[in-house]
C-alpha cells in the first residue's frame, strides 16, 4: 500500500519524465530544422532521444561514479573500473523540480541537477555508486550537502579556490591522491599504473579529436554549426568512450570532406561569435540555436561543457602512479578557466587567443541568473574585449522559454550590428 | 621544406638527445683513443683528471689562471688568460646551454641514473618552489669561490697572508667530475684521500662526499647535480647573446603546466612566465622536453640565428604521447 507521500512522489516523476521527453524532443526538432545538417550529426540527435524517450534511462549497465564540474579526473574513475557520467543536467523538467529545495535566485544548473537526482533516485539508486562534487562555486558545494541528506554517497573532492600558488597545487595534487585511493574503495578494483596510462592515452584522444574539430571551425567556410558541437560535446558527458570518438572520427571526415569541396553550412557571410559564460547543455541549446537562427555562427566557444572539457591534455613524464596522478591534477587544476578561480585572468587570455585564432567578430555572454561567478566576470570579460575592439552581447537567461523573444530580438540587433561594422570597415 | 618541417616537429627530440648524449659522452671520456682532443676551454664537464679524454672543461684552466699575481693580467699572461675566455665564449655562444642538457657527460650520467631508477619504478623526488629558489643560488656562491680563492693564492685580500697553491682548483677538487670519469678508463686514484696536507685532506674528502651525494641525489631527484653547477652560472653570464634560443609566445600559452611537469630541473617559468619572449633562464639545459609537451602551435620555439628549428606543435605532442604508451 503506497503513502499519500509516495505517491504524489510517483505522479511527479511520471509527470517529469514526459516533460523531459517533450523538452528533449523539441530541442532535437530545433536543432534538425537546420538544413543540410552533417550526416554523422544522425548518431547524436538518436543518442538524446533514445535517453530520454521513456523518462531518463542510464546509459550503462556499468557502476555509474557521478561528477559534478569537470575537475573531477575522469581517468581515475574509468581506471577503477567504473564510469563517469557528468551530472550536470540542462533540462528545464529538472530545473523546476530542484526549485523545492532552494532558493528562486540558485543557478539553474546546480537546481536542475539537484532536481534530476531526487526525481531519479528510486530508479537510479544502487547503480550510482558516488557523486563526485569538487568544492568549486558555493552552489554546488551547498547541493553537495542536499544530496547528502536525500542519501546519494556524496564524495566532496576539495579543490583550492586559486590555482597559482605552490600550496594551492599542492593542496589539489593531495586531494587528487585521496581521491583515487578512496576510489578503490569505493568501486573495490585497484588502480594500477598500466590501467591508468591506458585511460590516460584513451582519453587524449577525446581531446586531439576535439581539438580537430576546434580546428575545422577555424576555416574561412563555416563547415558545422556551433548548436551541433554542443550537442557533440553535451554527448561527452554521458556517452560510452568509444562510441562517442567513433561517431566525432565520423563527423571531422565529414567535416574534412565539405572543407575540401567548400561546402559551407552556412551563409559564408555569416558573422563568426564566440560563446562564453555559463555552460550550454542539452536539452538547454536555447542560446546558440537563436543565434544560428538568427544568421550568425558561433566558431568557437569558453564554456565548461566544451571546450574547457575537452580542449587539455595530460602529460606525464615518468609511466608510475606518483607521476601519471599529480600529471592529472595538473591538467585538472593548472589550464582550468573556471570563474571560481581567482585570479581568473586565463580566461581573458584564452579568449582573445581564440578570437585570433577563429577570426572572431563578436562574443555572446550566456549567464545564467544565478550564477554570480559569471554574472560578475563579465566586467573584466568585456574590459578585455573593448581593448581587442571585439563587440560582447550579454545575456542574462535561464532554462525556461520565457525569455525566447527577448532573446531573439536582441540576439538579431547584435548580428546586424557586426554586419554594419563590417560594412564601415 | 614544408613536409621535413613537420617531420622534424613530430620528432622524438628526447630518443636524438639519448643518442646525442651517449655520442658525447664517449668522445669527452674516450676520445683520447681516436686521438682526438677538441681542447681545454670546453664549457662542459670533460674532465682533465680523465687521461683519454676527448676535451676538457674550461673550470680547471680558469682557476688556474685565476691564481696569478695581480701584474700578470696586464702582462702576455692576461692575453693567454682573454683567449680563454673567448675560445669559451666561442663554444658555447653556438649551442647555448645545449651543452649542459645534451652534451655533458656528468648531465648524462645523472639522466642514465634517473633511467635506472625509473627501471626499478622507485618514486622521484622534487623540491618546493621556495626551496629550489634557495638552493638556486649556491651555483653563484660556488663560482665567486672558484674565482676568490685561486686569485688569494697569488695575491693577498686585505692584507691577509696569501692562501697554499693547494687551494689551486678548489672546484676541481670537489667536483664529482674528477673523482667518476676517471673510474670510466679504469682509473681508480681520485677516490684516494690525499693526505699530504691538511687542505688536502679536507679536500679530497669533501671531494668524495660530494661524490656520493651526487650519485644518491642523482638517483632521486632528475639532474639533482646541476642546480648546483657553477659551470651554469657561467653559462648564464654569456646566455642572453646565444644563437641557439628557446622562446616563447605568451598570447598562445594556457598555462596548463605540461612543460613544467616535463622540466627535469624544474623550472617554473617556462609555464608562468608569459612576458618574456626568450626563456631560457639559469637552471635550463636545453633539454627541449618541454616543446616536446607542449601541444599548443608555435607556443615554443627553438631557434637558431633567428630560424625555427623545432616547434611545439598540436599533431606532434599527440604523436609523441602515443609513442610514449606504446613503449611502455
Amino acid at each position: 500500500m503506497q503513502s499519500d507521500v509516495d505517491k504524489r512522489f510517483t505522479r511527479m516523476q511520471k509527470a517529469t519524465g514526459l516533460h523531459l521527453a517533450m523538452e528533449a524532443e523539441e530541442t532535437l526538432q530545433r536543432l534538425k530544422e537546420f538544413p543540410d545538417n552533417p550526416e554523422p550529426m544522425a548518431y547524436f540527435y538518436d543518442l538524446f532521444h533514445n535517453l530520454y524517450k521513456n523518462g531518463h534511462t542510464l546509459p550503462t549497465d556499468k557502476k555509474i561514479i557521478g561528477t559534478m564540474c569537470l575537475q573531477v579526473p575522469d581517468e581515475l574513475i574509468y581506471a577503477a573500473g567504473a564510469v563517469p557520467m557528468r551530472m550536470c543536467s540542462g533540462a528545464y523538467a529538472y530545473d523546476q523540480v530542484g526549485a523545492e529545495f532552494m532558493p528562486a535566485k540558485s543557478c539553474p544548473v546546480v537546481k536542475a541537477t539537484t532536481g534530476m537526482l531526487h526525481v531519479n533516485q528510486t530508479l537510479w539508486g544502487e547503480s550510482v555508486a558516488s557523486v563526485v562534487v569538487p568544492t568549486t562555486c558555493d552552489q554546488k558545494k551547498k547541493c553537495a550537502e542536499m544530496l547528502k541528506d536525500m542519501g546519494y554517497p556524496v564524495y566532496i573532492l576539495e579543490m583550492p579556490s586559486a590555482k597559482d600558488s605552490d600550496a594551492a597545487r599542492f593542496y589539489w595534487q593531495e586531494s587528487v591522491k585521496k581521491f583515487a585511493l578512496d576510489l578503490q574503495q569505493i568501486t573495490g578494483t585497484k588502480i594500477t599504473s598500466a590501467k591508468l596510462q591506458a585511460v590516460i592515452t584513451d582519453m587524449a584522444e577525446s581531446s586531439r579529436l576535439f581539438r580537430k574539430l576546434n580546428d575545422l571551425r577555424k576555416a574561412k567556410t563555416p563547415l558545422i554549426f556551433g548548436k551541433d558541437i554542443f550537442l557533440v560535446t553535451s554527448a561527452y558527458f554521458i556517452d560510452d568512450l568509444t562510441s562517442w570518438q567513433q561517431a566525432v572520427r565520423k563527423l571531422i571526415e565529414d567535416l574534412e570532406e565539405r572543407h575540401k569541396n567548400d561546402i559551407a553550412i552556412s551563409n559564408r557571410q555569416a558573422p563568426r561569435l564566440l560563446l562564453t559564460g555559463s555552460p550550454p547543455i542539452f536539452p538547454n541549446l536555447k542560446v546558440p540555436i537563436l543565434v544560428e537562427q538568427a544568421g550568425g555562427i558561433i566558431v568557437a566557444d569558453e564554456v565548461c561543457s566544451s571546450n574547457r572539457l575537452l580542449y587539455d591534455t595530460v602529460a606525464y613524464d615518468e609511466t608510475n602512479l606518483n607521476d601519471m596522478v599529480p600529471a592529472l591534477a595538473d591538467r585538472y587544476l593548472k589550464p582550468c578557466t573556471c570563474p571560481c578561480l581567482t585570479p581568473n585572468t586565463d580566461r581573458n587570455r584564452k579568449l582573445e587567443e581564440m578570437i585570433k585564432s577563429h577570426e572572431v567578430e563578436g562574443v555572446v555572454y550566456q549567464a545564467f541568473s544565478g550564477c554570480l561567478p559569471y554574472e560578475m566576470e563579465q566586467k573584466q570579460i568585456s574590459n578585455t574585449l573593448d581593448e581587442v575592439g571585439v563587440p560582447m552581447l550579454y545575456l542574462e537567461t535561464d532554462y525556461s522559454n520565457e525569455d525566447l523573444g527577448q532573446l531573439s530580438t536582441r540576439i538579431e540587433a547584435f548580428i546586424e550590428s557586426i554586419k554594419a561594422r563590417r560594412r564601415k570597415k | 621544406m614544408g613536409n621535413f618541417r613537420k617531420a622534424i616537429n613530430h620528432a622524438n627530440i628526447s630518443r636524438f638527445r639519448l643518442y646525442l648524449q651517449a655520442a658525447s659522452f664517449v668522445l669527452l671520456i674516450y676520445g683520447g683513443y681516436l686521438a682526438i682532443n677538441i681542447g681545454d676551454q670546453l664549457p662542459t664537464f670533460g674532465c682533465i683528471f680523465s687521461d683519454l679524454r676527448g676535451g676538457s672543461c674550461y673550470l680547471y684552466g680558469f682557476q688556474h689562471q685565476m691564481g696569478s699575481p695581480w701584474s700578470s693580467y696586464l702582462s702576455g699572461r692576461g692575453i693567454g688568460m682573454l683567449v680563454g675566455l673567448l675560445t669559451f665564449i666561442g663554444f658555447f655562444i653556438v649551442f647555448n646551454k645545449a651543452w649542459c642538457g645534451f652534451i655533458c657527460p656528468l648531465g648524462t650520467i645523472q639522466d642514465w641514473l634517473t633511467g635506472l631508477r625509473r627501471k626499478f619504478g622507485i618514486r622521484y623526488s622534487n623540491y618546493s618552489e621556495p626551496v629550489f629558489q634557495r638552493l638556486s643560488k649556491i651555483k653563484y656562491i660556488l663560482l665567486a669561490l672558484l674565482i676568490l680563492i685561486p686569485m688569494a693564492i697569488g695575491n693577498s685580500f686585505f692584507g691577509l697572508p696569501k692562501l697554499d697553491h693547494d687551494f689551486g682548483i678548489p672546484f676541481c677538487m670537489i667536483c664529482p667530475g674528477r673523482t667518476v670519469f676517471p673510474l670510466f678508463s679504469g682509473d681508480f686514484s681520485q677516490l684516494a684521500l690525499d693526505m699530504s696536507s691538511i687542505t688536502k685532506m679536507v679536500f679530497t674528502t669533501l671531494g668524495l662526499l660530494i661524490t656520493g651525494l651526487f650519485l644518491a641525489g642523482s638517483f632521486i631527484k632528475k639532474r639533482f647535480f646541476c642546480l648546483f653547477c657553477p659551470m651554469s652560472a657561467f653559462h648564464y653570464i654569456f646566455a642572453k647573446a646565444a644563437l641557439l634560443r628557446l622562446s616563447k609566445d605568451g598570447s598562445k600559452c594556457t598555462r596548463c603546466g605540461n612543460c613544467y611537469r616535463a622540466c627535469d630541473v624544474g623550472i617554473r617559468a617556462i609555464a608562468d612566465d608569459l612576458d618574456h619572449k626568450n626563456i631560457v633562464k639559469d637552471d635550463c639545459m636545453m633539454c627541449f622536453k618541454c616543446v616536446e609537451m607542449c601541444p599548443e602551435e608555435g607556443c615554443l620555439e627553438v631557434k637558431f640565428l633567428g630560424l625555427p628549428i623545432y616547434e611545439s606543435t598540436e599533431e606532434g605532442f599527440f604523436k609523441r604521447m602515443q609513442r610514449l604508451n606504446n613503449a611502455k
